[in-house]
């Protein structure tokens, strides 16, 4: 069963901002993008860099030869070591998206709790290690809810 | 093989060597001061990078606190690097002003080059620990670095001399070998680190001329390297200096075998125009170039890496090289492929160890 963490008020994370947190043991980065929270691993699938200290950027898609288009701003985490982009909905890596993913948690706004989060929560089913997914058939990531309530960021994981 | 382990060694050989750490300073001034009276006004000057490298040229994680340069914190580089993966020795290849010596006076360049070792020394060899360093040389004035590599070089914890992998002439022309000789005499291997290629006044960035972006620059990294070793070995500075070593920086290495194999096979037909040569001339590859991992290549297949590297026999050619705190660091644990052990001894600490003649424990070695 996902364990739930209240990570700031929404009010402290607006808008095109993030902040990275540790959730029982787990770095996790927690983004506001256009509105939306979103949480992914901070741990790069590739070299386990700390993936969420990137920039926050958008990327390019090409109409014809010598035409570039600007698309999805704000919507690309770009690794702070070897710049590969992820898109931070999903995980999905901008490069090959089915195979390379960083891992994503379910985030919400809710009312806070009145009780304090479990900090005995059990995040042993999260493996401490990353699969740039070079030798597997299906995604090495599971996805997890995060929501906002109450006007408190809440990640679940 | 094993999995790779990354830890202190306190009371054995160095289990860790980073051949690729560039230090920089927080502010110019600190380098300024070292500068002669007339360059003080002029301050430093370099060409600047041609391409517009969209991941950014520097780690966003390793800005330190203060938000002055990656690289310029002494305690965020030992706590996010060289303590994470318990590096035992950090060679220093100084900071991207290795540009300064694409520039046309060439008296300036060489001060310039002279100004930044003195800072390098006293800023971070001074430090001891782990840290180890290299002298840059500016190529266009070659006697007035041979004249600074003997003083300069002198310093215990000054264990290279570092050039840039363009300049306006292939290094094997024997304008350069008054440097050479001065290094071969202290003893210290020369680097050769890209990054000038195209600038100033250097040859074009790639043997196709100058391309559009960063990525063509950068995949290319590895001719430029091939253009610079043919010459050393043509122009018989390899036979002519027999002690004198030379390091290629961050060139990638899976061209190394191609390389060594189109010499050889070129010198059985064309020998005749380079007689300094008395063997195959891979063969002075072999003995007198070490190559450094970064940026390692990664096939979809790491076996296919590592039959590379036993082609070039890398357990005696190769060593581990992260280029923090730039873009495309390489992480000591997950960026080289599972290698037999004793590649895996000689790659990550004891080619380096032996090439700049490392003592196995960091303290012993003077920092004055």
């Amino acid at each position: 069963m996902k364990k739930r963490f209240e990570v700031c008020p929404a009010a402290e994370l607006p808008p095109g901002e993030r902040t990275i947190t540790d959730l029982n043991g787990i770095s996790v980065g927690v983004f506001n993008v256009d509105g939306e929270y979103y949480a992914l691993k901070n741990d790069c699938p590739h070299q386990r860099a700390p993936l969420c200290m990137g920039k926050v950027t958008g990327t390019t898609s090409v109409e014809h030869t010598g035409a570039i288009n600007w698309e999805d701003n704000g919507h690309i985490l770009r690794c702070p070591w070897h710049g590969w982009e992820f898109d931070i909905e999903t995980g999905r890596s901008v490069f090959n998206p089915n195979k390379v993913r960083a891992r994503s948690f379910e985030t919400t706004v809710e009312p806070a709790d009145e009780e304090p989060t479990e900090s005995e929560a059990d995040c042993s089913s999260i493996p401490d290690e990353c699969d740039c997914g070079s030798s597997a058939d299906e995604p090495p990531v599971a996805t997890y809810d995060v929501t906002v309530e109450d006007e408190m960021v809440v990640v679940y994981l | 093989m094993t999995r790779r382990r990354t830890q202190r060694s306190t009371d054995g050989a160095p289990t860790l060597i980073d051949c690729d750490i560039h230090q920089r300073w927080k502010d110019e001034s600190e380098v300024i001061q070292y500068l002669p009276d007339q360059y003080k006004d002029r301050g430093l000057q370099a060409p600047e990078i041609l391409y517009d490298n969209v991941a950014e040229f520097s780690r966003r994680d390793a800005i330190p606190d203060d938000g002055s340069n990656p690289g310029s914190d002494i305690p965020k580089m030992k706590d996010q690097h060289l303590d994470e993966f318990g590096v035992d020795y950090a060679i220093l290849t100084g900071n991207s002003y290795l540009n300064l010596t694409a520039l046309p006076n060439d008296d300036y360049a060489a001060e310039l080059a002279v100004a930044s070792n003195k800072w390098a020394i006293d800023r971070w060899l001074s430090e001891g620990g782990p840290f180890v360093g290299s002298l840059l040389a500016a190529p266009q004035k070659p006697k007035r670095m041979a004249e600074m590599i003997r003083n300069l070089g002198q310093h215990p914890r000054v264990v290279q001399v570092v050039m840039p992998m363009a300049a306006q002439l292939p290094y094997g022309h024997e304008y350069y070998w008054p440097m050479y000789e001065a290094a071969e005499e202290m003893g210290l291997p020369i680097a050769l680190h890209p990054y000038t290629e195209g600038h100033g006044v250097t040859r074009p960035p790639t043997g196709a001329g100058y391309p559009r972006t960063y990525f063509e620059w950068h995949t290319l990294l590895g001719t430029y390297a091939m253009g610079q070793l043919v010459s050393l070995v043509a122009e018989g500075v390899l036979p002519s200096f027999p002690d004198l070593d030379f390091v290629v920086v961050e060139g990638g290495l899976s061209w190394v075998p191609h390389f060594l194999w189109r010499m050889d096979k070129d010198w059985k037909a064309l020998r005749a125009q380079v007689p300094y040569l008395e063997k195959p001339p891979s063969e002075y590859v072999k003995d007198q170039v070490r190559f450094t991992t970064q940026p390692i290549e990664e096939p979809d297949d790491p076996q296919h890496l590592l039959q590379i590297l036993e082609m070039m026999n890398a357990s005696e050619t190769v060593m581990f090289a992260s280029d923090y705190p730039h873009w495309d660091t390489d992480s000591p644990l997950y960026a080289i492929p599972p290698m037999p052990e004793e590649m895996e001894a000689g790659v990550m600490a004891g080619n380096a160890q032996e090439l700049y003649g490392l003592p196995d424990d960091p303290a012993s070695l003077p920092a004055k």
